[in-house]
Parts: structure tokens; sequence; C-alpha cells
């Protein structure tokens, strides 16, 4: 075997050692452009990942109890009346403009600006230094919403009236 | 002793047809002869490895949605959509039901963590620029996805039949009577007449379990396999100095 015959190695026979470096380098130097299979490479990425995200709805669903308020009652209107969370944007929105404005111009121009997005930004380029006005209009637009969200869903009491959240708490999951 | 392998006896080959892995090119073949492998490429690039490329975020909409499906149908069991029965539903499964009230927070939590990473996730390929040439459409079918997501669970929340269901919904629905001409109606056919009711309940329920959850996959398989098929372009090659 191979510890008794040195030029025995892994069962075959060694017929040389070349002296100096290999042609193409010593050490190929991986590039972030270069291809790797995917598995196992980016399975056991995607593994961990979803093993993380598991884990974060296993101690949520621990920790906090989905809401289940009184049986509906159609005579009895809460006040204040939400909207579910992702909509508090579009109910603040409401509350500031015409609702012809709010409930159907609004979100008619984001879906189909979305939609459209890259039928509009031709620019080819992806860095962000060469695309700018697109980069600066988008973050806008992510912050705006973000802003009337966070508003919306916390910071709005009965009658939409503005609240403090540490204050009054009436925001509904 | 050589290791006994499944893939070496007749009925392993037969179920898996890959050749032994020795080579890349045989971990290709076998790739390429895995059900569940092939919506992915066989390669990627490096670079889409790091956390910093994707935020893995796509990934994180599909196990929310897997978890959505697996908690969706155990409740399923235990709930009937009609107003005199939907509420109580609701307090058996969190009281008597085996689980239930941890297999509905898995549910509630799950749909709130996918609305936020669906549009994380439409947020990261803006900003790395990946919506362009030749994934104009992808982008597209996403922004799909997302008012899919939306859709899903804004029918979800009517379905315990609380206060907070009832009002957040009529609030909601209450926006299309702003649309001009058809407004009125198409509030009227969604909620199934002028106020929710009953039908309302019946209509919500069979469009977040049947026919959004349908659409949606159907919708998420084009995507992931034009993903697949875009795999190989490489936008900072293609743009020649630019970076990623």
């Amino acid at each position: 075997m191979s510890d008794q015959d040195p030029r025995i190695a892994d069962g075959k026979r060694v017929l040389g050692v070349v002296p100096g470096i290999p042609a193409t380098g010593a050490q190929k130097d991986p590039s972030d452009q270069d291809l790797v299979m995917t598995s196992p490479h980016l399975l056991v990425r995607h593994a961990v990942a979803a093993l993380a995200v598991l884990l974060v709805v296993l101690v949520l669903s621990i920790l906090f109890d989905a809401p289940l308020r009184e049986v509906a009652n159609p005579f009895e209107t809460p006040n204040p009346e939400k909207a579910p969370w992702y909509f508090a944007a579009l109910q603040e929105l409401l509350a500031l403009f015409h609702p012809v404005v709010a409930g159907v111009l609004v979100p008619t121009a984001i879906i189909g600006g979305l939609l459209a997005l890259p039928y509009i930004d031709r620019n080819p380029a992806i860095a962000t230094k060469a695309r700018k006005v697109a980069v600066a209009a988008f973050t806008i637009f992510m912050v705006t919403w973000i802003v009337l969200t966070l508003i919306g869903f916390a910071f709005r009491g009965p009658n939409w009236s503005w609240v403090w959240p540490w204050e009054e708490w009436h925001g509904e999951l | 002793m050589k290791r006994l392998k499944l893939r070496d006896t007749t009925v392993g080959r037969s179920f898996l047809r890959s050749p032994d892995r020795a080579t890349e090119r045989d971990r290709a073949a076998g790739h390429w002869s895995n059900f569940l492998l092939h919506i992915y490429p066989v390669k990627v690039r490096r670079r889409e490895l790091h956390f910093s490329f994707s935020w893995y975020l796509g990934v994180a909409s599909a196990v929310l949605l897997a978890s959505l499906v697996a908690s969706g149908i155990y409740l399923m069991f235990f709930y009937l959509p009609s107003p005199s029965s939907a509420y109580g539903d609701m307090q058996t499964i969190q009281t008597q039901v085996a689980f239930g009230q941890f297999i509905r927070n898995v549910h509630r939590w799950s749909a709130h963590l996918m609305v936020l990473t669906v549009a994380a996730h439409m947020a990261r390929v803006f900003y790395r620029g990946a919506y362009k040439a030749p994934r104009e459409a992808n982008w597209t079918i996403g922004v799909i996805l997302l008012v899919l997501t939306l859709l899903l669970s804004f029918t979800g929340y009517l379905l315990p039949w609380d206060q907070l269901a009832f009002w957040a919904v009529t609030v909601g629905s209450s926006m299309a009577d702003f649309v001009p001409f058809i407004g009125g109606s198409v509030r009227e056919v969604l909620l199934g007449g002028d106020q929710v009711g009953s039908q309302t309940l019946l209509r919500f329920y069979v469009l977040h379990v049947v026919v959004l959850p349908v659409v949606l996959v159907g919708a998420l398989a084009v995507h992931l396999w034009r993903w697949r098929k875009d795999s190989m372009f490489d936008q900072a090659a293609a743009e020649e100095g630019g970076e990623a």
C-alpha cells in the first residue's frame, strides 16, 4: 500500500513528479463571475435560509398569539376603523386627499408603474452611479410609502386623529 | 468494504437515474434527473451565493408560502365559512384542536412576514438592477405575485369573522366604491351584496383557499422557470465595466 511504497499513491503508480508551477498558475483565484454547482453550494445556503425563516416564524408563533376580537357585529363600528397594515398607507392617503385620488389614481399609478418599470427605465446600466434618477425616484417612493404605512398603522387613533403610539396603541396585526 | 449505496441497487437506479457522482459532469447529470432540483439551474455564478446579493428574500418568500399552505390545510379541517359557525370554529381551533392556536399563529405570522419578504425582494431586485433586459418579463410577473400575495392576505383577513376582520374588510373594500362607473359593481361582485355578509365570507374563502393559491403557484412556477432560464445571463459582463 501507499505507506509502504511512496511511489504508489491512492492505489496508482506515480510515474513522475514535475518540478515548478503549472502554466495556468499555482492557485486558481475564484472570481465572482465563475460558475459553481448549484448543488451543493446554493442549496445548502437556501436550506440554512429556510431554517432561519422557519425559526423566526416558530419564535413569533410561540411568543405572540394571533388576535381574535369579539364576534363580527355589523351594527357596532369600532373607532378607529382600520384596514390591514399593508393597506394603512392607502387609508392614510384617503384621509389626506380626495377619494378618487387616494383610492383610485394612486393605487393604479403604483401598480401600473411597477408593472411597466422595466419598459419605462430602458437604461441598461446596473451600477447605482449610472442610474441616479431611477434609484432616487424608487427610494423616494419607498420611503414615502413606509412612512405613510407607519403613520396609518401606529399613529392614528379614534376618528383618525393623531396619536403617539407610546401613549395610545391602535395598531392591529 | 464498499459502502452500499441506494443508487447502485436496481430500484435506486430506476428511481434516481443518476450516475455515481464522481465528476462534475456526473453531478450535473444527477441534478438534471432530479425532479425537485429541476427548478434550479445546474450552475450559478459565485456572486449569487453571497448573502448581500439577494438577502435570500426570494427563497424566504417561497418557504413562507410553503409554511402557509401546510398550516392553512390544517386549519381548513376545522373551519366552515359561514357567519353562524366561523367565529365558533376559530374559538374551537384555539381551545380544543391539537396545536390549533399554534398552527393559527404560524399561519398569521407567516402571512405578515410573506408580505414583508415579497416587498423587500422586489426592492432588492430593483436596487440590483435585476429587472433589466432580458429579465423585464420576470419583474412584471413578480409584481403580479406581489399583488396576489396582498389579495391572499386580504381575503384571509376576513375569515376569523371577528370585529377586526369584519371592519378591516369593510374599510378595504369600500375603496372600490371610488372607482368611477364600475366601482360599485366591482364591490358588489366581490362582496356578493352591498355590505360584508355571508356571501362575502363564502366568496373570500373560495378565493383564499382555491382560486388565489392556484393562480399564485402557477405564476410562481413561471417566475422560477424564467429565473432559471435567465440565470446564465451575466449582466455585469454584458454591460462591460458595470458593477453589480
